[in-house]
C-alpha cells in the first residue's frame, strides 16, 4: 500500500480521501525524495523531513548517503502525498529519523510494509518520551531535542559501523559545537526583550519562541485550527483581530508553508499598523543547515522586535 | 429573564467585528439565495442547483491555484456550469437528470484536481476545508462590496425576468401560446442561480450550498402558494437560519465538552432542515383541511 498519506489531523486526512487516487497519477509532487538509495558503500541514511536529514549528515559526515522525503520548503507538509520512489528509498534505509506525533505518520506504515532486521528508526517523539497527546508536532524547533537527536544518531550509526564509531562521536561533538549560537543568541534576545508580545498563525515555532522568552497571544486552539485546516471558532477571530488592532504586538509571526484567506487578512491588517511580519518555515529551507537556519529565523525575530523590520522570505 | 437571554445571546457576540462582517455577508448571500430558490423550487430544479455548485466548488478550487479569491472562481464556473446545462439539455425533463449528473461528477472531478494542485505546489492546506465546507467566519469584512454587487445582480435579473418566468415555471404551455421562449427565460434564471449558488458556496461551502438555496424557499413554498409572499417568507426564513447559525456557533464555543466552537455551516444547514419540518408540521396541523 504506497498510498499513504501524511495526515496527523484526522479531519484533514478526510477532506483529502477522494485525492488519493491522484496521488500516483499526478507524478512529480515536489515534495517527494527522487534521488536512489546510495550506494558505493555509505551507510543509506533518511530523514523524515529535511531538518533532521541536514542532522543525519553532518553527524555521519562522509560514510553516510542521506536523502530527506519531506523537503520542499515551498508546500504544507500536511498534504503530502507518498510515491513509489519514497517507499523504495526507506525499504533500502539502515537508519531513519523521523518527527512522531502522527506528523509523519506515513513513514511508520512504510517501515512496516518494508520489514528490514538491522533497519534502525530514531522516533524524535519516542526518543524526547513525549506523550501522543502533545499538542505541538513541530520538535524540531526545539534546538536541546535536536542536540539529543544529534547524539542518538552517533549511537545508533556507531552500531551499524563499529569501526568509525569515534568518527561519528567527534562529528557529534562539533554538531553541537555549531549549535552553541543558536543558544547564545536565544539567551541574547531572551536579555534584550524577555516577554515581548507577539501574534502568530500556527504553533511551528512555538518551541523557539519560547526558548527565547517571547510570549505568542494568539489563542492556542486558533493556531491549532490553522494548523489543521479546521473552520476557526469567531472567538479565537475576534481575539487575534484585537490584538492586532490594539498594536498589543510586536511582530507577526507566520509560517510560510500554510496560508490562506485567514492568515492572510490577519497579515494585512498587521501590515496596516505597522506590525512587522516574521516568516517561519516549517520545512528546512534551502542553502541553510539546521544551526543557520536556526540563526536566521531568530535573526528575523530580532529584527522585526528591534527595528520593525519585516523578514518574509529566508531565501539566498 | 435577562440573564436567560445574556447567556443565549452572550454580550461579545455584538461586539465582536468577526461578527458583524459574518452578520452583513451572511445575510446578504442568504437573501439573495432565498429569492432565487423560490423559483429552483417551483421549476424543480434542485439537482442542477446542486450540480452547479460542485462546479463551483472546481472554481474556488481553481482559484486558490492562480492565487486569486474563491469567490471569483466560484462565479466564474458557476456561470460556466450553468452554460453548459442549459447547452446538453436541461430544459427537457427527460434530459434534466442525465445533464444534470454528469455536470455533478464533473464538477468534483475537477475540484479533486485543481485541490490537489494547489495544496502540492502552494501552500493552500486550508482550501479544501473552506472550499467543501465554508468558513464563514474567515471570510474578511472586504469582500461585501463584491458580494453585494453580485448579490444585486442576480435578484436585478430576477426582477427583470420576473414574470416571463413565473409563467414558463407554472404554465410552460400558456408561456409558449404568448410568445415566451423558455429557452431564453430559462437561462437567464440559471445564470442567477449560478451567481446565488456561488454566494452560498463562499458563505456555507460548495457542498452546502444547495441547502441556502433550496431549504428556506422549500419552507416557504409549504407556507404559501403566493409567488410575492412565499419570496418574502423565503428570505425571512433564510434569514432566521443563517443568523440563528452563526449565534449558535458563536454559544457553541461554551458548550462542554469540547468548548472549541463548533461550524457554522453546520448550525445553517440544520436550522433549514429545521424550518423545512416546522413549515411542514404547520401546513399538516390539526383543523386545516389540507
Amino acid at each position: 500500500m504506497l498510498h499513504v498519506r501524511l495526515h496527523p489531523h484526522p479531519r484533514r486526512a478526510f477532506a483529502l480521501l477522494p485525492f488519493a487516487v491522484m496521488a500516483l497519477a499526478v507524478a512529480g509532487c515536489g515534495a517527494t525524495a527522487s534521488r536512489p538509495p546510495a550506494s558505493g558503500g555509505r551507510i543509506s541514511v533518511v530523514g523524515a523531513e529535511s531538518q533532521y536529514a541536514n542532522v543525519l549528515a553532518q553527524v555521519g559526515g562522509r560514510y553516510v548517503a542521506t536523502t530527506a522525503i519531506l523537503r520542499n520548503p515551498a508546500v504544507d507538509p500536511h498534504t503530502f502525498e507518498v510515491s513509489p520512489s519514497v517507499a523504495r528509498t526507506i525499504a533500502g534505509a539502515r537508519l531513519i529519523v523521523q518527527n512522531g506525533l502522527g506528523y509523519d505518520a506515513f513513514m511508520t506504515q512504510l517501515e512496516a510494509a518494508s520489514p528490514a532486521p538491522g533497519r534502525r528508526v530514531i522516533d524524535v517523539q519516542r526518543l524526547l518520551g513525549l506523550p501522543a497527546a502533545t499538542p505541538n508536532p513541530h520538535l524540531w524547533y526545539n534546538p536541546r531535542a535536536v542536540a539529543d537527536v544529534a547524539a542518538a544518531v552517533a549511537r545508533d550509526l556507531g552500531r551499524l559501523a563499529p569501526a568509525h564509531a569515534r568518527y561519528f562521536r567527534a562529528r557529534e561533538a562539533r554538531f553541537r559545537r555549531a549549535l552553541a549560537p543558536v543558544f547564545a543568541a536565544l539567551s541574547a534576545f531572551r536579555r534584550a526583550h524577555a516577554g515581548v508580545p507577539v501574534a502568530s498563525t500556527e504553533p511551528v515555532a512555538n518551541d523557539l519562541l519560547r526558548a527565547a522568552g517571547v510570549r505568542n497571544l494568539t489563542p492556542w486552539n486558533l493556531q491549532a485550527d490553522l494548523m489543521n485546516g479546521v473552520d476557526p471558532a469567531p472567538q479565537d477571530l475576534t481575539t487575534e483581530d484585537r490584538i492586532i488592532q490594539t498594536r498589543r504586538i510586536r511582530a507577526i509571526v507566520y509560517n510560510r508553508q500554510v496560508t490562506d484567506t485567514v492568515t492572510q487578512s490577519f497579515l494585512r491588517a498587521a501590515a496596516a499598523r505597522h506590525i512587522p511580519e516574521v516568516a517561519v518555515y516549517e520545512t528546512m529551507p534551502q542553502g541553510y543547515d539546521y544551526q543557520s537556519w536556526m540563526l536566521a529565523e531568530l535573526a528575523a525575530l530580532d529584527r522585526a522586535v528591534s527595528t520593525g523590520r519585516s523578514t518574509t522570505s529566508l531565501a539566498r | 429573564m435577562g440573564a436567560v437571554l445574556r447567556a443565549i445571546v452572550e454580550p461579545g457576540f455584538f461586539a465582536s467585528p468577526v461578527v458583524r462582517a459574518a452578520v452583513e455577508l451572511g445575510g446578504a448571500v442568504t437573501v439573495v439565495a432565498a429569492l432565487v430558490g423560490v423559483f429552483t423550487v417551483l421549476r424543480g430544479q434542485s439537482f442542477a442547483a446542486e450540480a452547479v455548485g460542485d462546479i463551483g466548488a472546481s472554481g474556488g478550487s481553481s482559484a486558490f491555484l492562480v492565487g486569486a479569491g474563491p469567490l471569483a472562481g466560484f462565479v466564474a464556473f458557476s456561470a460556466a456550469a450553468a452554460t453548459v446545462l442549459e447547452l446538453i439539455g436541461v430544459q427537457r425533463a427527460r434530459g434534466r437528470d442525465v445533464a444534470t449528473g454528469i455536470v455533478l461528477g464533473l464538477g468534483f472531478g475537477l475540484t479533486a484536481l485543481f485541490l490537489y494542485l494547489a495544496s502540492s505546489r502552494e501552500s493552500a492546506s486550508g482550501a479544501t476545508a473552506t472550499i467543501l465546507f465554508g468558513s464563514i467566519f474567515a471570510i474578511p469584512a472586504t469582500a461585501l462590496p463584491l458580494v453585494l454587487l453580485l448579490g444585486g445582480t442576480a435578484v436585478l435579473l430576477l426582477a427583470v425576468i420576473y414574470r416571463p418566468l413565473l409563467l414558463v415555471s407554472i404554465s410552460p404551455e400558456l408561456a409558449a401560446a404568448r410568445g415566451i421562449s423558455a429557452r431564453l427565460v430559462g437561462f437567464a434564471y440559471l445564470l442567477a442561480l449560478a451567481t446565488a449558488v456561488a454566494l452560498a458556496a463562499e458563505t456555507i461551502g460548495a457542498i452546502l450550498s444547495t441547502a441556502l438555496v433550496v431549504g428556506p424557499a422549500a419552507s416557504a413554498l409549504r407556507l404559501t402558494s403566493r409567488p410575492a409572499r412565499a419570496l418574502l417568507a423565503a428570505a425571512l426564513i433564510g434569514l432566521a437560519c443563517t443568523w440563528g447559525g452563526l449565534l449558535l456557533a458563536w454559544d457553541s464555543y461554551y458548550w462542554p465538552p469540547l468548548h472549541h466552537g463548533w461550524p457554522a455551516s453546520f448550525f445553517i444547514v440544520a436550522l433549514v432542515v429545521l424550518s423545512y419540518l416546522l413549515a411542514g408540521a404547520w401546513t399538516h396541523r390539526p383543523g386545516r383541511g389540507r
